[in-house]
């Protein structure tokens, strides 16, 4: 009786709540649609020339066949432990003194605080900084392993050129990364980055002004500057980018040295 | 008729054996589903990251520092990853510093950092146009030889140059025993581009040796050039007035053992790349490889332990001259060793080139005649897959017809013939017991 037609109190309630749903937003006919086109069209994952061809005397090359995906991993939980970072970090790095005298900033203070305050807060620091170092690395080697295995060639190129982009950008994500913590790492390298600006012919100062907000540290305005070129900036190209990269990884298919 | 008897011998059933090849084929073996076998391994890859980040995170907690003050006490050290361009922020001291345009409203400085800016611009153009200057077919890193030792070269050149950006360590790290940095700024600048120079030029003979060539026009002049700089720079050292400090003068007689010991082992690699025959050549590298190594490690442990005194006086004299004295015997030995190597097992690493074109089956008298061979006989591939249970192991006539039509110039008798010589050699290893 109680499995009839009139179902239990519970099983009205999940039709009545999904249903609510389901007629607001119909995502079935989607997923259906998706799945048909791969399944009719591609039946499985692109499959690689090694792959088709049972080739196999490239296994030594097989540890080096995930590093885009692990930089992209990384880049996840970069996102997410930035997003965590974000809610306590204060881009402020004038320069103010303590009541002992010495020099600090509100930047700085707002980390102090991440660290030793903020339940899990070194432990998500942590997490944050090493990601960027993984991350770095991956990329790093994942375009020696497109090089050495000449998989930057036609019809390629374009993501070559891609993934060029997307290198730099994820070292200007790490230089940026180090230099908002306000500390005297921070320091010797905005002095680093900011004479290399004024050194360009012409410009320089006024470039300068434009990226680092004034000509040298002093102000500590740079914090601000760098603080949004890192968390909105420059995610928001690079995730654009990183879209596109891997868009066409899989149109074209993985190449292998075959 | 004869169709159904093709039909009949075909190994179409068994594994690896289709009847239709190239990218007409359809029996692909099917890849491993996104769901659940790949999402299960990429699901437990990620946790793998994860927790790595997590220990990482436990045990080397990345700690703050002081806070920035417009006075910096300490030397700032950037990041890994960017120590190769503060390398070539430092290194930009050599270029001449001008001005362009004094006075005008296009006044460029040509300052050191302005030069340090083009020189990090190098790379990332090299880059740029990497594409576009590389425009060949060749995917294999071993069959590209250019490419690869450029390569090597390159990732060898980002170690030197982060090296170079933390001179001021070096200097302060090892002194001689008056207190004067021991490697001087000029030999750390050389540094910067000899062992990238040095590891390019071994890599690309070895990966050319690889292809089967014969690398004498290259090993000669290479072992020798660096015999004659060591044995010229040593013999300087020891008898020219003014080039042994008079500090060292005391340490004469060790300092000549190790000089010896030195262009003696790029001397003799070079000796025999000159006069011996392949093989015996290659025994006399290995053994001059060998000898010298254990002989100069043997050296520097019995003079620290004897004369702490003379030790740091001798290396006073060869740590400063890394860049020939130390690197280049050593470039002798091991390019020596690469060039005369013998390539082995690359038969099967040039057959896995083959892309099942069918034309070497297509050529092949043996499947004209030979019942076994009818049907399924890629002969390339199915050798290379070990699955052509020895029908053409032993019924080639090595004839080359195949090589003759390989698109890929794959060289099929070659291996054929090195495969029976193999077999040969086995059976007479085993007491000369066919199976």
């Amino acid at each position: 009786m109680a499995s009839g037609a009139s179902g239990s109190l519970g099983e009205e309630g999940r039709r009545t709540v999904f249903g609510w749903i389901k007629t607001r937003f119909p995502s079935v006919p989607w997923a259906d649609l998706t799945r048909k086109a791969i399944e009719t069209d591609q039946r499985q994952m692109p499959r690689s020339h090694a792959e088709k061809y049972e080739l196999k005397t490239i296994w030594y090359w097989y540890p080096l066949y995930c590093l885009g995906g692990i930089s992209f991993v990384a880049f996840i939980i970069l996102t997410i432990t930035g997003i965590i970072l974000g809610f306590f970090y204060v881009p402020d790095g004038r320069l103010m003194r303590e009541t002992t005298g010495s020099l600090t900033n509100p930047a700085y203070l707002s980390m102090q605080r991440i660290m030793f305050e903020v339940p899990f807060g070194f432990i998500i620091r942590g997490l944050h900084h090493w990601a960027a170092h993984i991350m770095i690395a991956a990329v790093f080697l994942h375009m020696c392993r497109v090089y050495f295995t000449g998989a930057y060639k036609k019809p390629r190129e374009l993501n070559w050129l891609i993934g060029v982009l997307l290198l730099l950008m994820t070292i200007l994500f790490g230089y940026s990364g180090y230099l908002l913590p306000a500390n005297n790492l921070s320091e010797g390298a905005a002095n680093i980055g900011i004479n290399m600006t004024r050194a360009s012919p012409l410009i320089g100062d006024q470039l300068a002004r434009l990226l680092w907000g004034d000509i040298n540290t002093l102000s500590g305005y740079y914090i601000l500057r760098w603080y949004w070129i890192h968390v909105f900036i420059l995610p928001f190209l690079a995730t654009g980018v990183m879209i596109v990269h891997m868009g066409l990884v899989w149109i074209q298919g993985v190449a292998e040295p075959h | 008729m004869e169709i159904e008897k093709v039909k009949e011998r075909i190994m179409e059933g068994r594994p690896g054996f289709t009847r239709q090849y190239g990218p007409a084929r359809t029996d692909h073996q099917p890849g491993i589903p996104l769901f659940p076998q790949e999402a299960t391994r990429d699901f437990v890859v990620v946790l793998f990251l994860t927790a790595i980040m997590f220990f990482l995170t436990a045990f080397v907690t990345p700690l703050l520092g002081p806070p920035r003050s417009p006075q910096l006490s300490e030397l700032i050290v950037p990041d890994w990853y960017l120590l190769f361009s503060w390398g070539l922020l430092k290194i930009a001291d050599i270029f001449p510093e001008f001005t362009l345009g004094a006075g005008t409203p296009l006044e460029t400085q040509f300052s050191a950092v302005f030069w340090g800016d083009i020189l990090s611009g190098i790379p990332i153009i090299a880059l740029l146009l990497l594409p576009f200057l590389d425009r060949g077919r060749e995917a294999r890193p071993a069959k590209a030889p250019i490419r690869s030792a450029v390569g090597l070269a390159a990732i060898v050149a980002i170690f030197t140059s982060s090296l170079y950006s933390i001179r001021e360590v070096i200097w302060q790290r090892w002194m001689t025993p008056n207190g004067s940095p021991l490697i001087d700024d000029t030999a750390m600048k050389w540094f910067f581009v000899i062992p990238p120079v040095l590891v390019g030029l071994s890599a690309y003979v070895g990966l050319r040796r690889l292809g089967f060539k014969s690398m004498r026009k290259w090993l000669v002049p290479l072992t020798l050039g660096s015999f004659l700089l060591v044995a010229g720079q040593s013999l300087a050292i020891l008898f020219l007035p003014g080039w042994l400090a008079p500090q060292v003068q005391p340490y004469w007689v060790p300092l000549a053992l190790f000089l010896l010991l030195l262009s003696g082992a790029a001397g003799a690699a070079a000796l025999a790349v000159l006069v011996l025959p392949e093989s015996r050549a290659r025994r006399a590298v290995h053994l001059t490889g060998i000898v010298a190594l254990l002989a100069f490690a043997g050296g520097l442990l019995y003079l620290g332990s004897t004369d702490a005194l003379a030790l740091d006086w001798v290396l006073s004299v060869l740590e400063p001259n890394t860049n020939t004295l130390l690197l280049l015997p050593g470039f002798a030995v091991v390019t020596a060793w690469f060039g005369l190597r013998r390539p082995y097992s690359t038969y099967e690493y040039l057959l896995n080139e083959c892309y099942q074109c069918g034309k070497c089956h297509t050529v092949c008298p043996v499947t004209k005649v030979e019942d076994d061979a009818l049907g399924g006989l890629n002969l390339v591939y199915n050798s290379f897959k070990k699955q052509h249970d020895g029908v053409p192991l032993w019924t080639c006539l090595a004839c080359d017809a195949c090589s003759a039509v390989c698109p890929l110039d794959i060289k099929y008798s070659d291996y054929i013939l090195e495969e029976r010589s193999k077999a040969h050699a086995r059976s007479a290893a085993d007491g000369g017991e066919v199976e």
